[in-house]
Order: C-alpha cells, then structure tokens, then sequence
C-alpha cells in the first residue's frame, strides 16, 4: 500500500489537536504553585505543535484532491473543514509565536512578562477550541456515524455557526492570493527579505560558533536571533499564503515537500540548541574562544538546513509535477 | 519605442540559447537563479547585520571586527553581478525593456556605493573609537537597509512587469 497524502495528513492531524489540549493543560497547571519549569515546558510545547501544524495543513489539501470527487465526499464538508483549519492555523502560529517570545523572556529576564503570560493564554484558548472544532469538521467528512451533517449538507449549531462567521471561505481566500500579480510579487519580495534578514542573522552566529570571524564574542551574537525568527515568521506567513494561492502548483512538488522537511529539521536544530544548556553555555565564549564540539555541529547543520531551504525553494518552480498522482 | 536588435542579437548566441533552453543540465537556468540568491543572502544578510549593529541592535558587539562581514558582502556582490550578467545573456530583452529593471539596479547600486561608503568611511580609520565609528554611520546605515529592501522588492516583481519574453515575442498582459 502506498503511503499518500491522506495517510500523511491523518498522522500528522493528531499533532495539533492533541499537542495544544496537552501545551494548555500544561500551561494552566503551571499557575498552581507558581511552577516555572512546567511553564516553560507547556511554551516549548506549544511552539513545537505550531510548527508541525504546517505540514498538518499543507497535507490537508493532498488529503483534498486525493478523495476529491469520490462517492460519498462532499466538496461542501471538505470547504467548512478547511476554513475552519486555516483559522486555527493562523491562531495556532499565533501561539507559537507568543510562545516563542515567552521562551526568549525565560532565557534573558528568567520569567515571561505578564503581558506575554496573558496573550499566550489567551490564544492558546481560542486555538484550543478552534482545533476541536477543525477536528469535529474533518470527522464529518468520512465519518456520517458520528455526523450530524448527513448527506453533505451543513448543519450547524450554536458554537458551531459562531466559528462559521469568522472562517475563511477557502476559494475567495485562494482568489485572493492570486487576484493582483503586484500581490504576489509583494508576497515573494516579502519571503526573498525574510531570506536575507535569517542568512545573515543566524548565518553570522553559526560561522562564529564554527570558529570563524573569532574576534567576535557569542553572546551579543544571540542577540540577533528574535530578528532571525522576525524573518523566519515572514517567510512562513508569504510561504503559506503563497501555498494557498496556488496549492496545486506546490502539493506536487517532490522538492516543496523536502523544503518543508528541512523547515521542521531547521525547528528541532534550533530547539536543540536552546533546550540543552548549548546557548546558555555559550555566552561565556569570549573573542578568540572556541565553541564546544557540540556547538559547532549544531551551528553547522543550522547553516547547512538554511541553505537547504534556499536551495529547494528555487527549485520548486522547475521540479513541479513530480509526485505521483492521479492526473499524472 | 521599438525593440533594439541588438537584444535579438545577443540571444542568438550560443550562451544565451544554452542557458535558456538547457533545463535539464543542473547548471542551467535554475542553478544560476539559485546562486543568485545566495549571493543576495550573503551580500543583504551580512550587510543588515553591520547595519542592525550600527543602529543599536546586539550593542554589547563590538563594531571594529565585524569589518570581517565586508568581506562576504563582497563574495555575495561578486556572486550577484556574474550571475546577474549571465541571466542578462539569457533574457536581455525581457530585462532591458522593464521598466522595473532600471529601478532594481538603481537601488542595487545605490546600496552598493553605501555599503562602500560605510566600509570607508566607518571601517578603514582604525584611529575612530566605537561611538565615533557609530555616529558616521548611522544615517548610512539607515539608507542602507531601505535601498536593500526596495532592491529586492523590485527584483521580485521582475517576474510580473515584464512584457517581453524574447525578441519579438511580447507577454500578453
């Protein structure tokens, strides 16, 4: 049997679903006893989940055009399901992006603000409920036992036509994204900045980590990444609104999907690097100091996956069509 | 304004055919656009990062070593001008008839001759203190990042305001 995008984005679903439920569960029990390890373990969470719910959205839409059409699948259910995963989508990047911030407040004030505690409450909630509601829209696709939408049509209730108001319509959104090309070309001068802004940021630290350019200190260094994850979170937002312009063009790309690959490996590297006490040990490397072993492989497999997503990136548009489907 | 020749001219050279048409060699078309872009990243990238440091970013860094970056902004200008002149053989009427190609290279060289200005004036006199190396540059510093944003914002919508293709075959818009 083989592994398509249905099966993938059945895996993947579960991620987001599960792993907000288990982040937020953490982060409320953390406000019993003032437990500031369990809450910086819940943002660890919730940053990691934010992440794989790329790839859980992406392979929705391979999941889309694979039972597309097919007796029983309504186009109708399978719309009010993806309206409802691009909101939560862009709540959980929301949560993931406080989160991340609370997490940079850990590192170099040893507490997250009030203000950021309250926001990544606060949207870690509605994201919560945004993702149960993506889960239930997606059961009622395959799953009439537990359906109360028989024969495709809609039948919303109370929280569920309140969610339904601020949904997307996918199609306009789509539209949208490709209505001007003066946008698109905005979108993709916005993603080739962010390019510019991580290669240089995380670039210098990592050729400084490997033991070049040694008349620099590190732990001014670090300094520069919140804009290495400025540029990181602009890629992501014109990549995903890109992806959503002209979903075709991408799904079918052998190299897009290395690309994204390669942006979760870059996430892993990068938790690696702050959750096992390497950045934290690498503050005290002064000018002409080497780095550890360790922090010299982590730097270089950063600088290596950067690269890979320049890489990749480029050849999305000539390496198109090369994933095996049904119209190919 | 009718089309030069001379672009008709330049595309039925070898060069340029081969680079249009060779898709399939893994140095062709592709490979060059990629290199491309990592020319722009070391070049833009390190250049924000001597930038950000003037403006106050990462202030505990000390200024003087960071004339070590020149040096990759230099590959990335080198990278960039090689393979912009090969991507100009492949397509020099798409190019040099949009407008928006002009206002590219306009801010390139505007954020070329900074980037110069900032290595000469901030960088070579080793006699300036921190404040003082800061000081001469912040307003270059400043106009340095907005012609690298404008430079790329332009490059990128290259793909969208051209109308020619090739020699006497016009992009319907």
């Amino acid at each position: 049997m083989e592994l398509n995008f249905a099966h993938l984005h059945l895996l993947l679903n579960h991620f987001p679903i599960i792993g907000s439920i288990i982040g937020i569960a953490l982060f409320f029990a953390s406000f019993f006893g003032k437990n500031e390890d369990l809450r910086r373990s819940s943002l660890i969470i919730l940053a990691f989940v934010a992440l794989l719910t790329i790839p859980t959205f992406l392979s929705g839409f391979g999941a889309q055009l694979s039972i597309q059409g097919k007796p029983g699948v309504s186009d109708t259910l399978m719309s009010r399901h993806e309206g409802s995963a691009m909101l939560s989508l862009w709540f959980m990047l929301a949560t993931g992006v406080f989160s991340l911030v609370g997490l940079w407040q850990f590192r170099y004030r040893g507490r997250p603000a009030p203000w950021s505690i309250a926001v990544i409450f606060l949207l870690s909630l509605l994201t919560v409920a945004m993702m149960a509601r993506t889960g239930n829209t997606g059961g009622d696709i395959r799953h009439p036992e537990i359906s109360a939408n028989a024969n495709g049509t809609v039948n919303e209730g109370t929280a569920g036509s309140i969610f339904a108001h601020f949904e997307p319509v996918p199609d306009k959104f789509s539209q949208l994204m490709l209505a001007n090309e003066w946008w698109w070309g905005f979108l993709m001068g916005l993603h080739f900045m962010g390019l510019a802004l991580i290669v240089g940021t995380v670039g210098v630290l990592d050729l400084r980590v490997m033991g070049f350019l040694k008349q620099l200190p590190i732990a001014p260094l670090q300094r520069f990444i919140p804009w290495a994850l400025v540029g990181l979170g602009v890629n992501i937002l014109t990549g995903l609104l890109a992806f959503i312009g002209q979903p075709e063009m991408y799904i079918y790309s052998s190299v897009f999907w290395l690309k994204m690959f390669a942006l979760v490996l870059l996430g892993i590297n990068g938790a690696v690097f702050y959750l096992t006490g390497i950045s934290e040990g690498l503050d005290s490397v002064g000018p002409g100091q080497d780095a550890p072993a360790l922090a010299k492989l982590v730097a270089s497999t950063a600088l290596v996956l950067c690269f890979a997503l320049i890489f990749f990136g480029r050849y999305i548009q000539p390496l198109g069509d090369t994933i095996k489907h049904a119209s190919n | 304004m009718a089309v030069p020749e001379f672009f008709n001219t330049i595309e039925q050279t070898g060069l340029s055919k081969w680079i249009r048409f060779n898709t399939d060699s893994p140095f062709g078309f592709y490979f060059i656009l990629l290199c491309h872009t990592i020319g722009l990243s070391l070049l833009v990238g390190s250049n924000a990062v001597v930038d950000m440091r003037i403006l106050g970013v990462g202030s505990a860094l000390p200024l003087k070593p960071m004339k070590q970056l020149f040096g990759f902004m230099f590959t990335g200008l080198g990278i960039n001008i090689a393979t912009g002149l090969l991507l100009l053989t492949a397509y020099p009427t798409k190019a040099l008839t949009d407008w928006d190609f002009y206002i590219k290279m306009t801010f390139v060289t505007l954020g070329v001759i900074t980037m110069l200005r900032i290595y000469m004036r901030v960088f070579q006199d080793p006699a300036l203190s921190e404040g003082d190396m800061i000081a001469r540059g912040k307003t270059m510093a400043r106009f340095s990042l907005c012609f690298w944003i404008l430079a790329i914002g332009a490059g990128r919508l290259l793909s969208e305001t051209y109308s020619y293709i090739t020699y006497g075959h016009p992009y319907p818009r």
